[in-house]
């Protein structure tokens, strides 16, 4: 027992936890960073990685549910850890040290626990938020080929089950998320119809009549595209879904040429990403073909947790730690933890420090070779695509004109300019995204969207600017 | 003490002390880690968590479970993450530690190449053994840097070799008897250090474990597989540090210390500078650094050739 002992308590030392932040609790989400740093803990990129699992506010059901699925995928030694207020985090890691030296108690949980990963057999649309993990379950569906779709066809579809005229008005976009095993929408040339009584819809769910956008179907190996060139007796065997999950199936890519198709959600648990923001993308190799953004929980949640907790936030914070988010994405770490930095101190409250902080990072950020190299040519916007997306002027350039125009801005904030413009007309709608990043690599995808300070849930702004 | 004729010195060991060249690489290699997460935490003002940090990180690992994804390709995922440790130790085994070695191969220079173009699938391996989407991105995202570095990277190598003579480990060395190789071919040196840093997946050339694919590779990897992972990438570093010393660095020539103690100083000078630097670069988006890889690595690299082996001949 010793040595199991010894190993638990150096092993705590090193807790990396995986931070979850629902929509409105950047405070207490900064004061956990804070606090860890104190520690020598460090942040968990993905649940693989994580001991602890620290949930910031209480999450709306769509949130909650992510976190069920991130928490059975951590490996053991295990903790949660809620933490609902920046005034909790304290105890709240206190605790969680205390629950991961207990041995004996992880040692029942592990034998409790599902001995093999599962995907769950509902697959609501919630449970894309997670990290990816499960991002190839649906690549058996093509979305990319669409267009000589004639979906009236399916009209002669009989389900047997009321509400299924969303076959005929469902919109694809809303395809993400569910997962129709076994059907094929492809052969229609040889296909007879009428085989479709016949097949087995046990394992789709279709409870909610009138579902119009088919959240929490199954729909594995299907395929929208192939018309035509399909050959069905192919697929007679069904098994095109190893231990649940459908094969990747091809679409045209930029050149023509034929990629598989993955589908991979970015957010809402997803480190240097905007709070509460899902895009869903459809990836051919590691290019973002289509997208389509959400806010975890509708957005519905926030608000009402802000006017509770939500103290002084200086809005030259925030954007700091936008900052750290983007320097870190391209990897400058120094840059990065100078950016922390400046945050901290303009949090702290303290005027002489921040301002010190901020003009360093002013200026180590202006001079930087590395961030220009990183980031520009990273979304070009011209004037005319501001006005045509509904941008703020801000927006205009590159990635690396915005990210000198935001280190200036939070500098003349420091030293007490006016804020500018109203809030509301800085904002950048988050409904765009999916039109700004379709057809970029996923690494540019990640910096572009860092470089448009992005907050799907502003009401921290407000209070900053009151 | 500079030598003239290493290979009267030079004493290939029995294979017995292969152990303690592991240990070694293992020691190196820990300091690479420790290093780091004390810059680290001195740039980030941690409370705590430097020096020792990577002894608990490890006994961190040791504790977690592994866990696996569903379908995920077990096998390949774990010859991929065992393999970035077992290639690494294959690398020290022709690196002359003193007058001794383990393997005193004709054709030692190649021998490191062999190792070091290996990793390009154990890392794709890993990433692919996944099923994750961020994983494969991550695997070949490291192809993609592969593409820019290897070929640079063999040209650097050629550069040493054409100027000893010889592809074996310890005559390169005793090349240098009087200049060292670093000085008289600079370009190749450099070049060589980035190709280190690539097969390490280190600093630069991390975009395979990078931060905005929620760490690639490594981001289903838990308990003893991202250990052995994140352990070869040190090892490869300190292998590739050590490899410098012969090939750039007079081996152990130095004076007042013996030869082993040298090739250990050099080394440890070669990898703090590497790990120092990961924190002031950023990383190479691989797209990017392909076109610095082709029009700017490789030609520097042959033209480097080129004046070692004029150089060469015009001394006869």
């Amino acid at each position: 027992m010793g040595l199991t002992e010894t190993l638990a308590r150096l092993a705590v030392r090193a807790t990396r936890i995986l931070v979850v932040e629902a929509p409105g609790q950047w405070q207490t989400r900064v004061e956990l960073e804070q606090q860890m740093l104190r520690l020598g803990w460090r942040p968990a990129w993905t649940p693989g990685d994580a001991d602890v699992l620290a949930v910031c506010g209480a999450p709306g059901p769509e949130l909650a549910q992510l976190v069920e699925r991130l928490w059975e995928q951590m490996p053991g030694p295990r903790v949660r850890a809620a933490v609902t207020s920046p005034t909790a985090v304290t105890p709240a890691l206190n605790d969680a040290a205390a629950l991961l030296l207990d041995t004996p108690a992880h040692r029942t949980d592990a034998q409790e626990r599902a001995q093999k990963p599962q995907i769950p057999a509902v697959m609501d649309h919630g449970g894309h938020g997670e990290m990816g993990h499960h991002g190839i379950d649906h690549s058996g569906m093509n979305h990319g080929g669409h267009d000589g779709m004639d979906h009236t066809s399916h009209g002669g579809m009989d389900q047997g089950q009321p509400g299924d005229e969303d076959h005929r008005t469902m919109k694809h976009e809303d395809h993400h998320g569910t997962d129709h095993s076994s059907m094929n929408h492809g052969g229609h040339d040889g296909m007879d119809h009428g085989s479709h009584r016949g097949m087995d819809h046990g394992d789709t769910d279709q409870g909610q009549p009138g579902d119009e956008d088919h959240h929490g179907m199954n729909h594995s190996g299907m395929n929208h595209g192939g018309h035509g060139e399909m050959d069905h007796s192919s697929h007679g065997g069904m098994d095109m879904a190893p231990e649940g999950i459908p094969l990747a199936q091809g679409g045209e890519d930029r050149d023509g040429l034929g990629v598989d198709v993955l589908h991979l959600p970015l957010g809402p648990v997803l480190p240097f990403w905007p709070a509460g923001l899902v895009l869903h993308c459809s990836l051919q190799g590691d290019v973002v073909v289509a997208a389509d953004a959400a806010v975890v929980d509708g957005g519905s949640h926030a608000d009402g947790i802000h006017s509770r907790h939500s103290g002084l936030v200086p809005a030259a914070a925030v954007r700091c730690d936008n900052l750290v988010a983007l320097l870190t994405l391209i990897g400058t770490q120094d840059l990065a933890a100078r950016a922390r930095s400046a945050r901290d101190a303009l949090l702290h409250g303290d005027p002489g420090g921040a301002r010190g902080a901020v003009e360093r990072l002013h200026r180590v950020v202006r001079r930087s070779i590395f961030v220009r190299w990183s980031l520009r040519g990273v979304l070009p916007l011209a004037p005319a695509d501001l006005e045509r997306h509904g941008l703020p002027d801000r927006c205009l350039g590159d990635a690396y004109d915005r990210v000198l125009s935001l280190v200036e801005r939070v500098r003349a904030e420091v030293n007490g300019a006016n804020p500018g413009a109203p809030v509301g007309a800085e904002r950048v709608p988050w409904g765009m995204v999916p039109h700004l990043v379709t057809g970029l690599e996923i690494g540019t995808v990640r910096l572009a969207v860092a470089s448009l300070d992005l907050d799907p849930f502003p009401a921290v702004h407000e209070v900053g600017h009151a | 003490m500079p030598e003239n004729m290493p290979e009267t010195l030079l004493t290939t060991v029995p294979a017995g002390w292969a152990v303690l060249a592991g240990m070694i690489l293992c020691a190196l290699a820990f300091f690479a880690a420790a290093l780091d997460s004390a810059l680290s935490a001195r740039a980030e003002g941690a409370g705590r968590g430097g020096w020792l940090a990577p002894a608990w990180s490890t006994a961190r690992l040791l504790r977690q479970r592994r866990r696996t994804v569903v379908a995920a390709d077990t096998l390949l995922l774990r010859v991929g993450a065992a393999g970035m440790l077992g290639g690494s130790f294959l690398m020290v085994a022709v690196i002359p530690f003193g007058r001794w070695t383990l393997a005193d191969l004709d054709v030692g220079v190649v021998w490191f190449n062999t190792v070091d173009v290996m990793v390009w699938a154990l890392v794709w391996l890993a990433g692919w053994g996944a099923n994750s989407v961020h994983g494969l991105v991550g695997g070949y995202r490291f192809l993609a840097h592969g593409l820019a570095y290897e070929l640079p990277l063999m040209f650097a190598l050629v550069a040493p070799a054409i100027a000893a003579g010889s592809l074996r480990v310890s005559d390169v060395a005793g090349a240098q008897d009087r200049l060292w190789f670093a000085v008289w071919m600079p370009v190749a040196f450099v070049i060589f250090l980035v190709g280190v840093t690539g097969f390490s997946v280190w600093g630069p050339f991390a975009a395979a474990l990078g931060a905005d694919v929620a760490g690639g590779v490594l981001a289903e990897l838990s308990g003893v597989d991202r250990l052995v992972l994140q352990a070869g990438r040190y090892a490869f570093l300190a292998a590739g540090a050590a490899f410098s010393v012969p090939l750039f660095l007079g081996g152990g020539a130095g004076p007042f210390l013996p030869e082993w103690a040298w090739v250990v100083v050099k080394t440890v000078a070669v990898l703090a500078v590497l790990v120092w630097l990961r924190r002031k670069l950023p990383v190479f988006r691989p797209d990017r650094f392909l076109e610095i890889g082709w029009v700017v690595l490789l030609p520097a690299a042959v033209a480097q050739d080129l004046v070692v082996s004029l150089v060469v001949v015009w001394k006869g």
